[in-house]
């Protein structure tokens, strides 16, 4: 809980070569033409893993209070949420663009 | 004023509404976690945006997206990845006192962050001198599409704005390293270096979802 | 979270008695003295009173088009302000009164200067952001007002694309003001959660904290996600305007109801940003004057909450008519009825406090009376409003103008004059005159109703909103809205001369004048520059009134410091004073 985390110089390249890695895979995989809609998934699920990686270990939220970790969640939860219910509508309607 | 227990701590950096370093450094941090909450629901908007024509105009983004270089994309991603862990270096050598280190991981992130920039720049002269300008302004020909421009206004929106909190980033460093400099850092108060590099790790994990989005289509 | 030597959950704390001082010689308001040492303060108190100036002008500003409207409507034809001026009036009449008016009007006016007073902290966590926030409204506002004097804008405070994208004022400037605001809003809300959960006095736990705080708490969540996505909002119609990004102008392949989505998904919540807080408000008065123990503290306390989740699921029903799928209509509507139950809830929570309390109709609690009514009415219609069907015949008419005038002036600008009463002693040390507040409290009611009820009758017989003109059958309830603004506008004027006179010939307030319980009432009228000159301690409830005055006046009595709020306090009262 402690907001003061040392992490060891060994551990920062650790997560830095990770990411160099999956930034690695992101390019390699469009190499081999994964048929939609599978590859926006592969691609976004290696984002978000970069992104839950840089949050944990560079951003040092695993060792941070919960209401922080809290505060992060509840940014992406209503992020979703604005996304999800724009989605209701602009995903069913009768004229996708109303025309004027 | 609030009565420092320790002897040898240095409190200049105390403010006197404040019980003691730590409650002020947690206040701090905690305020900053905060701010990161709009900022990633400022940049949600612009999320929506592209979720919503994708959704429409799937065809559209695979042809725009040829024109960006997915080879200067991934070397912007490399970049700011390198430049996370340089401020994560900064951020360390500042809790173990060592104020020269602060001071140099700082400047190779500044480094890094011009490089970007720099990277940036290039990308937008070349589309600029094909005709692919943001908006009403879009001349270029090269798209079979009819709301090619609409790709490229979300392009612009989206890497323009994190460009500026590029900038904003490369300017808030330079201050920490005039403030290094200055000795106002040390292993008990290095709370400005912390919450920069909050702000910087959320501006390099933005970029790792804007590659993939906008270069890595095809 | 425990840093210090004390592991255990609990501690013990010598505490002692620490009697308000009664009319003191030195208090903020005369200890730094100037306008420079005003307008650089890091004080949170005087940074509200900053606000409470600007805003009272705003609300005086808004007023003034307000009473222009009206006016404009006593005749079915033109009577004195031609069709474009009249655009133009109502758009800034909305922009004004809801971006500079009633956004910043609890939160920065009276959260500011309240909201440390009742942690027990000395300042908010961030002073100089405080200070930041009122600077960048007042550039937010300076751009407004260079908007009206360039051009003008008519689109209505929602700056609906495409017209917004096109129409000849002066938009630009207009919605980078309220772009710069938002950032106000946002550090504001910054502020708050932070010091809500940082500086909170030994003994206060998430049980002990007043109401009003959770309403603060609750608004300044909203605050910061829901403000970011205006921000957004508004830079792409800049955008729109200045390099036709199309993103929202279907000529250029855009889709303008996305940008109600947008827009909404701000503006909704926004509502409840401006209702939330006077929730609070209206739950420290109800206490305070019924002597009582507020009922359902848990229901009132985390119904702030609901509303503030729900109200982010509903921003739909703006948009029943505008275009987007029946799906999406569906759901909206269905969620729009979700916000009725929290809201009930605290109705009936405050009904059941009052119940069989000793209740003392001070100023404070007849405008908390009216508020009450007024809410409810204003509530009630938003059902009819949130059922699509019903949606369809009421969309645009001076129905939803009563119903949206309900709820944020029966409603919020009640809750706020009921706090403005409340913490007016606190504020200056000096009473005003309660006869002429309640005749003026009295005015406002008979004012209002007779302003807004008729709208409800107009709105369902098919008057749209929004126009400068209408046909004949309406005339007669138009006439007496119309003396009702000005009934209004009578009211306002009683109030501002004896809040005036209470200022400069007002009798001098003691330090609790009300008798609360609360924190912010055991210390000096005015308080002393840094609030507190001991930590304060507390071992009861905000609302225990059961109990003696003097276990609410407790501070640690040497000068040890142990400000960790998230313990619970044991308390051992050996040194107390005997009163």
């Amino acid at each position: 809980m402690s907001g003061h985390h040392i992490s060891s110089a060994k551990f920062l390249w650790g997560v830095a070569l990770a990411l160099f890695v999956l930034t690695f895979i992101t390019v390699a995989v469009t190499w081999i033409q994964i048929p939609e809609p599978w590859n926006i998934v592969v691609a976004i699920a290696i984002a978000v893993v970069k992104a839950l990686i840089v949050v944990a270990f560079f951003m040092n939220l695993w060792w941070d209070s919960k209401f922080n970790v809290l505060l992060f969640i509840m940014s992406i939860a209503f992020f979703l949420l604005l996304i999800g219910i724009t989605l209701l509508d602009t995903l069913y309607r009768v004229d996708p663009v109303p025309s004027f | 004023m609030s009565q420092p227990s320790a002897t040898e701590e240095r409190l200049e950096h105390l403010k006197h509404y404040f019980i003691d370093s730590d409650q002020q450094f947690e206040a701090s941090k905690m305020g900053m976690w905060v701010f990161l909450v709009t900022e990633i629901l400022f940049f949600g908007g612009l999320f929506l945006a592209y979720i919503v024509y994708r959704a429409w105009y799937p065809e559209l983004y695979l042809l725009a997206s040829e024109e960006l270089h997915t080879f200067w994309g991934a070397v912007n991603t490399v970049v700011l990845i390198g430049s996370s862990l340089t401020v994560a270096m900064a951020i360390r050598s500042a809790q173990l006192n060592q104020i020269k280190g602060l001071i140099i991981n700082l400047w190779i992130t500044i480094g890094l962050a011009c490089v970007f920039m720099v990277i940036k720049y290039f990308e937008y002269a070349e589309k600029f001198g094909k005709g692919i300008l943001p908006g009403g302004y879009y001349t270029y020909e090269g798209i079979e599409h009819e709301q090619a421009n609409i790709f490229f206004s979300i392009y612009y929106m989206m890497t323009g704005l994190h460009g500026i909190h590029v900038l904003v980033g490369i300017g808030l460093m330079l201050w920490l390293v005039y403030k290094a400099k200055k000795k106002v850092f040390h292993s008990g108060y290095y709370t400005p270096v912390e919450i920069t590099g909050l702000y910087w790790h959320l501006v390099d994990i933005i970029w790792i979802f804007l590659f993939p989005l906008l270069y890595l289509i095809d | 979270m425990a840093t210090n030597e004390e592991n255990s959950n609990t501690k013990k704390l010598q505490v002692r008695r620490f009697k308000p001082e009664e009319n003191p010689e030195k208090h903020y308001l005369n200890e730094e003295k100037g306008i420079w040492a005003w307008m650089t303060t890091v004080d949170h108190k005087k940074i509200g009173l900053l606000y409470l100036g600007s805003i009272t002008f705003f609300f005086f500003v808004g007023g003034v088009l307000a009473l222009l409207l009206r006016t404009e409507l006593l005749t079915p034809a033109q009577s004195f302000i031609d069709a474009d001026t009249y655009n133009q009036v109502f758009t800034l009449h909305g922009a004004i009164m809801i971006f500079f008016f009633l956004i910043p009007s609890v939160p920065a006016v009276l959260g500011n200067f309240v909201l440390p007073l009742q942690l027990g902290a000395k300042d908010v966590a961030f002073p100089r952001l405080n200070l930041a926030s009122y600077y960048i409204y007042v550039i937010g506002a300076a751009f407004t007002l260079f908007a009206i004097f360039t051009g003008g804008v008519d689109t209505g405070w929602t700056f609906y694309t495409p017209y917004s994208a096109t129409t000849s004022g002066n938009v630009m400037a207009m919605t980078f003001g309220v772009f710069i605001l938002g950032f106000s809003s946002i550090l504001t809300g910054l502020n708050f959660i932070v010091t809500i959960h940082k500086m909170r006095a030994p003994g206060i736990t998430w049980n002990k904290l007043p109401l009003n705080l959770w309403g603060l708490y609750a608004t300044s969540l909203i605050q910061i996600l829901a403000t970011p996505v205006l921000a957004i909002t508004l830079l792409l119609l800049t955008m729109e305007r200045l390099l036709q990004i199309g993103i929202f102008d279907p000529a250029l392949g855009g889709d303008p109801v996305l940008y109600q989505h947008f827009f909404w998904f701000y503006s909704h919540p926004a509502v409840y940003i401006m209702i939330v807080p006077g929730f609070g408000i209206i739950s420290e008065v109800i206490s305070t004057f019924s002597r009582k123990v507020i009922f359902g503290y848990w229901a009132i306390a985390l119904s702030s909450l609901a509303i503030a989740f729900i109200g982010f699921l509903v921003w739909g029903h703006h948009m029943f008519t505008a275009g987007q799928s029946s799906l999406a209509n569906m759901v909206f509507s269905f969620l729009t009825f979700l916000v009725g139950i929290p809201t009930g809830i605290k109705i009936f929570n405050w009904l059941a406090t009052m119940y069989r309390g000793s209740i003392d109709m001070k100023t404070p609690m007849l405008y908390a009376q009216v508020f009450l009514f007024l809410f409810t009415i204003g509530g009630f219609t938003g059902i009819m409003l949130g059922a699509l069907s019903v949606d369809i015949h009421l969309h645009d008419t001076y129905y939803v103008v009563a119903h949206f005038h309900y709820v944020m002036m029966g409603g919020m600008v009640m809750a706020f004059l009921a706090g403005l009463h409340y913490w007016w002693p606190k504020m200056f040390g000096k009473m005003y005159s309660e006869f002429w507040a309640k005749i003026s409290c009295a005015i406002l009611f008979v004012g209002f109703n007779m302003t807004f009820l008729p709208q409800f009758v107009m709105g369902a017989q098919g008057m749209p909103r929004r126009y400068f003109n209408y046909i004949d059958q309406f005339q007669s309830f138009h006439q007496f809205s119309t003396i009702g603004a000005y009934v209004m506008g009578v009211a306002f004027v009683i109030m501002a001369i004896y809040l005036v006179h209470s200022l400069l010939k007002g009798k001098r307030a003691s330090s609790n004048p009300w008798g609360s319980r609360a924190l912010e009432w055991q210390i000096s009228s005015p308080p002393s520059l840094h609030n507190f000159h001991h930590v304060p301690v507390i071992v009861n409830g905000p609302y225990d009134y059961h109990k003696p005055m003097s276990e609410f006046q407790l501070g640690i009595a040497a000068s040890h410091n142990g400000h960790h709020a998230e313990e619970a306090v044991s308390v051992s009262q050996s040194e107390k004073e005997q009163a």
